[in-house]
């Protein structure tokens, strides 16, 4: 309650224009939304706590959980090759409960091939396993070019991609969401599974970034 | 192609390789009432009342100059209001009734602590 109400004040309305707190009257939106959700409990066809209960389900979801999916697949042979064949399966094998009916396919980084996940038609993305998407992924800059000129939208979020490297890009849809497992960095051997999960970002699962060590990790 | 061809050509929501403006990281934390919006539409989906392609194709259906005005929300909350008038799950009517009982609660509520 707390943390929503500091949000409140702290945040932007997504227009721009600054938002008051709580104590402000609700516009229109969320009075629509307080309108349908009401009447939807009322009527029976939801339940009073269903919003609340998948409230904290979506609080629950982040890039951690994506990480540790990644840094598994870095020292398991096995796990990888499952994650691989089926994403949803072995995500769910490995805790991560999948609360909507959509597909996960891991698309794998290699020395040939380079990934990159859009939804060009709206939003679709891995909840279960990164969370709520980043505004960027949502809005049209990257949905229109990440499909034509994804050399160049990589190069925004700086990283260079090398020629010879091919660059796949992936388009969700409402049932088919995608997943990138990024090529574990070098020098990284001696790791253990939570170190390297500390390398792997929101940003190198969608494909914009990829995980780097600092020098300084390495010779420590 | 002229606009009014591109506008029957392509729809809203379909703007894979058309050219944009630059990237913008700014981003923003879910407000309390998008995030109940976000979890109204999992629940929606849940109990098969709207599942997520009839909403992309709702949040669609609202047309480019809405879809250009509205937040991604607030585009989420009007196409399901839609989508249970035509379903005649809720009427127009009892939907504005009940905004107004829950406009009124509020400045009731404000006069009393203000």
């Amino acid at each position: 309650m707390n943390q929503d109400h500091e949000s409140d004040i702290a945040h932007l309305h997504a227009h721009g224009e600054p938002r008051e707190g709580e104590e402000s009257p609700p516009q229109f939106f969320e009075l629509l939304e307080m309108a349908i959700r009401g009447l939807l409990v009322e009527r029976g066809l939801i339940g009073a706590n269903e919003i609340r209960r998948q409230i904290e389900v979506l609080d629950s979801r982040n890039p951690a959980l994506g990480a540790a999916v990644v840094a598994r697949a870095w020292v398991d042979p096995d796990f990888k090759e499952r994650l691989l064949k089926d994403g949803r399966r072995a995500c769910e094998d490995f805790g991560i409960s999948f609360y909507d009916d959509t597909d996960l396919i891991v698309l794998e980084n290699t020395d040939e091939v380079h990934n990159l996940i859009v939804c060009t038609l709206c939003s679709c993305y891995p909840r279960p396993v990164l969370g709520l998407p980043p505004d960027w992924y949502k809005l049209r800059p990257y949905r229109a070019r990440a499909v034509r000129e994804p050399r160049a939208v990589l190069k925004e979020f700086g990283t260079t991609i090398p020629d010879h490297v091919e660059i796949r890009v992936s388009d969700s849809t409402a049932v088919v969401r995608f997943l990138v497992l990024p090529k574990r960095p070098e020098g990284t051997e001696a790791w253990g599974e939570s170190e390297l999960a500390s390398l792997v970002t929101r940003d190198t699962m969608i494909g914009v970034a990829l995980p780097r060590v600092l020098n300084e990790e390495i010779s420590q | 192609m002229n606009s009014i061809e591109a506008l029957v050509t392509r729809l809203p929501n379909d703007i894979g390789g058309l050219p944009a403006d630059r990237i913008d990281w700014q981003d923003h934390e879910l407000l309390p009432w998008e995030k109940r919006c976000h979890a109204l539409a999992d629940v929606l989906d849940f109990r098969k009342i709207i599942n997520t392609e009839e909403k992309r194709r709702g949040v669609e259906a609202l047309g480019s100059e809405l879809i250009g005005k509205l937040s991604y929300y607030e585009r989420w909350i009007l196409c399901f209001a839609i989508i249970l008038f035509q379903k005649q799950i809720l009427t127009p009517e009892e939907v504005a009734r009940r905004i107004d009982e829950v406009r009124k609660e509020f400045e009731s509520e404000q006069s009393a602590n203000p």
